[in-house]
This record gives structure tokens, C-alpha cells and sequence, in this order.
């Protein structure tokens, strides 16, 4: 069987021990719980800054109500940045490639936010799907075009966040592989290349991070429009 | 793509719903936040005194 590029992307499973349980559970050992002193260690103290700091950035412009929702969505975003990053380190594996994980944590929360809309304000709800200030004859094709945007939106942020980091992974592991085939041959165009691929991971560090940002921020535009 | 075989789907989706249900928001909640420094007022306070058994 042909071994191709993708192949970075199984599910790996060694010695009948699905790895990916491995990859979702050992990221929070990085976590420590925190201790009840004042004052803690360098570790606790950075983590805590960052939760707080993006729980106020990410809510600071919405209702209270949507704040009920803070727990669950720095949770998504620790949840999205710690596997993106780790999985930038050489020979990890990162869950979040997998659209099944994607398209798993995308579908429920944006059905959430849809059905939270729905059931507290419905008449509100329904009102998004036609912008204000459409020329009349344009009405029923908006709302068809609106209605199958909404819907597309949980497609949209699963394949997105997937895409992307696939993507990036490829593209290392194609650019690795140009480099040391390089080496031997043409050491002059190996340097030039590992130079690409430094660019590319620095890059890719970027991307893991803004797209757990952009998943979490999508998610509560959607849920500040509907509640 | 090993991205769509769907054999371990359903495993996955339960795994990483598990681990983002139950790991994580423990973690989160755990850390507290002190209340902001507030300035300091111009009324001084009244302080009685008081005598403890020392």
C-alpha cells in the first residue's frame, strides 16, 4: 500500500492503544490546578492572566446573558490552542486535524447558539435572516441565500479549523522532506529551503493559535446575535 | 483523506467531548481573580480604640 502525505493524519494506534487518547489527555498535565496561595509560581500566574485577560476581551462587548457562556467557551479556546500548538512540536500527533473531532465540537455548539436564539427570542431570531434595508424584490432570495448560511455555519467552522492545520502540517512535511532529499545533492538549495521551512513553522505557530481564536470568536458572534 | 474513514468517528467525537466536558472546565473555574485595587479615599476612617487582653 502506497504510503502517501496524508498518512501523517491516521488515527495511530500502537500496540492496540488508540494514541489519540494519549494526545486529548496528557496536554493538561501542562495545567496545574492552582494552588489557594496569593501568590503562585510563574506557570499559574502566566495561565491565569491568559484566561482572564481573554475571558474579558472575548465577552467584554456582549450581554450578560452571554456571559453565562464564559466557562464553556475558554474552555473550547484552551481546549483548541493547547492541542494546535502542541502539535507543532516534531513527531506529535494533533487531534484537532481530525474532522471527526472538528465537525464533533462544531455541530453541537453551533446548534446550541441557533437553538438558545430560537427559544428565547424566536421572532428576533428569525429576523436575522433579512437584512435591514433590502430593496423589496430582493426579499426571497436573501432569505433563501441567509437561510443556507446559517445552516452552511457549522460546516463551516468544523472543516475550517481542519483545513487549516492540515494544511500547514502537509506543507511542513512536504517542505521537510524537499529539505533533506536537498542535502545531499544540492546543499545550497537545502539551505534555502530550510530557511522556507522555518518561515513556515513560525507561520504555522501563528495559524494554530488565531484559528482556536477564530473558532471561539466565531462561536460567540453567533451566540451574541442570537440571545 | 484518513480524515473521513469513519471507522474511529464516533470513538474520536466521544473522546475529545469527554475530555473538554470533564478535564477542563475544572481547570478553568479553579482560578480565581482578586478584586480590583481600589484608590484610596480622602475620608480617613474611624478607628476606636480598643483594648484586648493582649
Amino acid at each position: 500500500m502506497m504510503v502517501n502525505s496524508f498518512s501523517q493524519f491516521e488515527s495511530p494506534v500502537f500496540l492496540t492503544i488508540p494514541l489519540i487518547q494519549l494526545a486529548l489527555i496528557l496536554p493538561w498535565a501542562f495545567y496545574p490546578s492552582p494552588s489557594p496561595r496569593w501568590l503562585s509560581n510563574r506557570t499559574l500566574t502566566l495561565q491565569n492572566w491568559f484566561i482572564g485577560r481573554f475571558a474579558k476581551q472575548l465577552l467584554a462587548s456582549s450581554t450578560p446573558k452571554v456571559h453565562l457562556w464564559a466557562t464553556l467557551l475558554v474552555s473550547l479556546m484552551l481546549y483548541i490552542i493547547s492541542l494546535n500548538l502542541l502539535g507543532m512540536l516534531p513527531y506529535t500527533f494533533t487531534p484537532t486535524t481530525q474532522l471527526s473531532m472538528n465537525m464533533g465540537l462544531a455541530v453541537p455548539l453551533w446548534l446550541a447558539t441557533v437553538l438558545v436564539g430560537f427559544r428565547n427570542q424566536p421572532t428576533l431570531s428569525l429576523a436575522h435572516l433579512l437584512p435591514e434595508g433590502t430593496p423589496t424584490l430582493l426579499v426571497p432570495v436573501l432569505i433563501i441565500i441567509e437561510t443556507i448560511s446559517l445552516l452552511i455555519r457549522r460546516f463551516a467552522l468544523g472543516v475550517r479549523l481542519t483545513a487549516n492545520l492540515t494544511a500547514g502540517h502537509l506543507l511542513i512535511q512536504l517542505i521537510a522532506t524537499a529539505t533533506l532529499a536537498f542535502m545531499s545533492i544540492m546543499p545550497a538549495n537545502a539551505t534555502l529551503t530550510s530557511i522556507l521551512l522555518l518561515l513556515l513553522t513560525l507561520l504555522e505557530i501563528a495559524v494554530a493559535m488565531i484559528q482556536a481564536y477564530v473558532f471561539v470568536l466565531l462561536l460567540s458572534l453567533y451566540l451574541q446575535e442570537n440571545s | 483523506m484518513p480524515q473521513l474513514n469513519p471507522a474511529p468517528w464516533f470513538y474520536i467525537l466521544i473522546f475529545s467531548w469527554l475530555v473538554f466536558i470533564l478535564i477542563i472546565p475544572h481547570k478553568v473555574v479553579a482560578h480565581t481573580y482578586p478584586n480590583p485595587p481600589t484608590s484610596k479615599t480622602t475620608e480617613s476612617p474611624k478607628t476606636e480604640s480598643w483594648s484586648w487582653p493582649w
